[in-house]
């Protein structure tokens, strides 16, 4: 969490649908928090799980994973292995203590800039809410 | 060198007295006790057998910072060590292989870390006297009441703890205790001899060293390493958990621009520890990976320091998760000399 | 267990033809010890035994063997591996066929049905270890400690390890032989250990895992005894990039104890290995069992049956469940 008390998330987005669709909501001005570091991937089936837990060793707060809906992936299947990989991840995570209002996944296509502003607001709420996550930091402890 | 007595009663009184230096001593429930740093007030207690880990923590931490650096910037942060720390009832074998361990470490240049630690450290061992199943101290030349490494040795005498003064550090812990000693007579010593006697009857298991340092050389290529190997995992447990493995690994950790170099634990088990960035691998397989341990243990430190590198404190038997058994590899291996 | 039948059996199998050599298990060298045995010939299995100590499992050294690189004009050694299984460990070989990490006809699978194994922990806690070299063997409501000659009866209940209480195949899921008639499965326990960790608040999880994780000493031998768990390059051992640091600190021990349990997701088949090997006493499998559990309630789905069957991160079906995404 930076200086200003302000959630730090780390978004890694498909290129093809959610990574065009905040595109959209940029070029339709939209405004929505700004607190979102964007990281571009090909596929969030090349999202492996180590990011998401890497980031939260890093200082991010809370982590959103976003691609295309269910059938639309441009590479026919990449966002269904996603699903179910983060998804395990989710629970996972949830298991051994973090809270689960810091890792979020969604579909957000090229034309729902409005959903992303939605799904932006409601990570970085829910973030805000779960407060600063200092206990998995890396250089928290003995750097 | 004196020796005094302590009055179990005033055992926290005399814990008390190393106030200002950090206590280490075996905590945690019994399964899991290892030696950590006390944090709460309470004097520790020192009814236990052995920990699982050693207590190599405290000279030679798991994660050691060496120094800290920014990326681009050009001044290096060395951590500074001051604090003085004790280590409270540490097994003699444990204490013995800190001393064994400080040759390697002082060999051509002193490693500043090690001693940094080792300076600071004043160790107060506790005799043994109830050896447990697969300790074999006596066949490596410890002892339930070994005093090598050692500043202090205390026995435990059912009422009173008998304070053997051994070095300066451990006559300069006794001055400082005063009034909460009591002078030890002939009486107590004898007790303690007698105790120590029993306690070295009670070992079970034993090996004689005599000759594997010199014949191991000439086993390189002999069937029984594979034999023993067959089983083996790879896993690290018995070089992590011996008091006298020492092999770390240096590597640099980067977050952002801020980044340190640290050295930490490493195992000859392991298939990278040796690995060439060519592809390379001078000890392929876990033949000789453990063909290696039980060298280096009792053949390359006795040429090189006139000490066999092991302590006997049965650890690697009692963790291995696939019963390799070192004394029985050394007796294997005496039958192929 | 008929152990004359077994060494019969063992000896038939190391003196093929086809076969390298032959794992089994053997009296360790002292105490409840049992260590894993080589038999390259018939005589190698005159001291096999199957006992309520006999937990590890075997089908690790399937993919653990090394393969060197041999001598210019030598042929590898392409013979069969036997080893004995139980129902746990035969899961483990049905997985690795799954991941193609072995053929079916590299191995010679010898099943033993499984009654339930001892927790060594529990074992030597109740029935302190000594020196000499004591035996299991099972009763009909239990099992029999045979120690200097003396018979201690004990109720199955008292040492049945946990693994084994929540067991759902005793019986060999894979074999090309049996050595015994199936026993009959009992009704797996309910996981009572993962629910009272579900049913923490989030606070409280983190804080049991931190008390238990802060003991990792990293040695990394759970991943090693791990049957499944054989990539030549483990992401852990890879420097550049270095997903887990190697320092040993809450941050580090934490991601890779995440990491090491999420590769298993949908893979672990609850032999308790990496649980029974951990020198730190942390219980893995109370991570290990929680998405097994998942893997099974909400995806239908058990790892390590079906020989034939998908890789369960490397398949999906389009109607996977999906309420947790925004």
């Amino acid at each position: 969490m930076s200086a200003n008390n302000e959630p730090n998330i780390v978004a890694f987005l498909c290129n093809w649908c959610s990574y065009a669709g905040a595109d959209l909501a940029g070029t339709s001005r939209m405004q929505y928090p700004s607190n979102i570091n964007v990281i571009r991937v090909m596929c969030t089936g090349r999202v492996n799980p180590l990011y998401v837990v890497n980031a939260l060793q890093q200082g991010a707060d809370g982590v959103l994973v976003s691609g295309c809906h269910p059938g639309d992936c441009h590479y026919m299947e990449g966002n269904y292995f996603a699903r179910r990989r983060l998804g395990m991840l989710k629970d996972l995570l949830e298991y051994v203590g973090v809270d689960p209002r810091r890792f979020h996944m969604s579909w957000v296509s090229a034309s729902e800039g409005h959903k992303w502003k939605e799904v932006v607001e409601k990570t970085v709420e829910d973030a805000r809410e779960a407060g600063p996550f200092e206990g998995f930091r890396r250089r928290q402890i003995d750097w | 060198m004196s020796a005094m007595l302590l009055n179990k009663e005033k055992w926290p009184d005399f814990v008390e007295k190393l106030a200002g230096k950090t206590i280490w001593a075996p905590q945690g429930e019994e399964a899991e006790m290892r030696f950590a740093p006390v944090t709460e007030g309470e004097a520790p207690a020192l009814e236990y057998g052995n920990t699982r880990v050693p207590p190599k923590q405290a000279v030679f931490p798991q994660t050691e910072t060496m120094f800290r650096f920014q990326l681009g910037g050009e001044e290096l942060e060395i951590p500074k060590l001051e604090e003085e720390a004790v280590l409270l009832g540490v097994r003699p074998c444990d204490a013995r292989s800190m001393a064994i361990v400080d040759n390697l470490f002082s060999w051509d240049e002193n490693d500043p870390y090690y001693f940094k630690h080792r300076e600071l450290l004043t160790l107060v061992g506790l005799t043994c006297t109830e050896p447990g199943l697969n300790c074999f101290c006596t066949s490596v030349g410890g002892g339930p009441a070994s005093k090598e490494g050692l500043d202090l040795l205390m026995t435990d005498l059912g009422d009173q703890y008998l304070l053997e003064a051994i070095t300066e550090k451990g006559e300069a812990l006794l001055k400082a205790a005063g009034e909460v000693l009591e002078d030890a007579g002939d009486e107590q010593i004898k007790e303690k001899e007698r105790l120590t006697e029993e306690a070295a009857a009670n070992i079970k298991r034993n090996v004689n060293p005599d000759g594997i340092p010199e014949g191991l050389p000439g086993l390189w290529e002999d069937p029984l390493w594979q034999r023993v190997s067959a089983s083996c995992l790879g896993c690290g447990t018995c070089t992590y958990l011996c008091p006298t493995c020492h092999c770390f690994d240096i590597q640099d950790e980067v977050e952002g621009f801020s980044a340190r170099r640290c050295r930490t634990w490493d195992s000859c088990m392991f298939n990278e520890y040796t690995m060439h960035t060519s592809g390379h691998n001078p000890r392929p397989s876990r033949r000789e990976r453990t063909r290696n341990r039980i060298n280096h243990k009792y053949s390359y430190y006795v040429d090189k320091f006139d000490v066999i590198a092991c302590v006997g404190c049965g650890r690697c038997i009692n963790l291995c998760p696939v019963n390799i058994d070192i004394v029985d590899i050394l007796r294997q291996v005496k039958e192929a000399l | 267990m008929d152990l004359d039948k077994l060494r019969e059996t063992a000896a038939e199998v190391a003196a093929r033809d086809d076969v390298k050599y032959l794992i089994g298990w053997e009296k360790g060298s002292y105490g409840y010890r049992v260590a894993p045995a080589f038999a390259e010939d018939a005589d190698g299995t005159a001291d096999m035994i199957f006992s309520p100590l006999c937990t590890a499992n075997l089908a690790t050294y399937l993919t653990l063997v090394e393969k060197l690189p041999l001598p210019r004009g030598q042929e590898p050694d392409n013979r069969k591996v036997a080893l004995m299984v139980k129902g746990c460990d035969s899961r483990a070989v049905a997985q690795l066929l799954v991941e193609k990490g072995i053929h079916r006809d590299e191995v010679v699978v010898i099943g033993c049905p499984c009654p339930g194994m001892v927790d060594p922990a529990l074992l030597s806690e109740k029935y302190p270890e000594t020196e000499e070299i004591a035996e299991l063997k099972w009763s009909d409501d239990g099992f029999i400690i045979v120690r200097n000659g003396e018979e201690t009866a004990v109720p199955r209940e008292e040492l049945l390890a946990e693994k084994c209480r929540l067991c759902r195949y005793p019986n060999p899921v894979v074999s090309d032989i049996m050595l015994d008639e199936p026993v009959e499965s009992w009704e797996p326990a309910e996981d009572e250990e993962v629910t009272e960790i579900e049913g923490k608040e989030v606070e409280g999880r983190w804080d049991y895992w931190q008390q238990e994780f802060s003991n990792c000493i990293r040695c990394y031998s759970c991943r090693n005894v791990c049957p499944l768990c054989y990539c030549q390059d483990c992401i852990l051992d890879r420097i550049n990039p270095s997903w887990v640091f190697r320092s040993v600190n809450f941050s580090e021990n934490t991601a890779f104890n995440i990491a090491r349990a999420f590769h298993l997701a949908g893979r672990c088949i609850e032999c308790g290995e990496c649980e029974r090997v951990c020198p730190a006493n942390i219980p893995l499998g109370k991570i290990n069992r929680k998405l097994a559990r998942e893997v099974r309630d909400k995806y239908g789905f058990e790892p390590g049956l079906d020989p034939e069957s998908e890789p369960f991160q490397a398949s999906y079906k389009p109607d996977d469940p999906e309420d947790f995404i925004l």
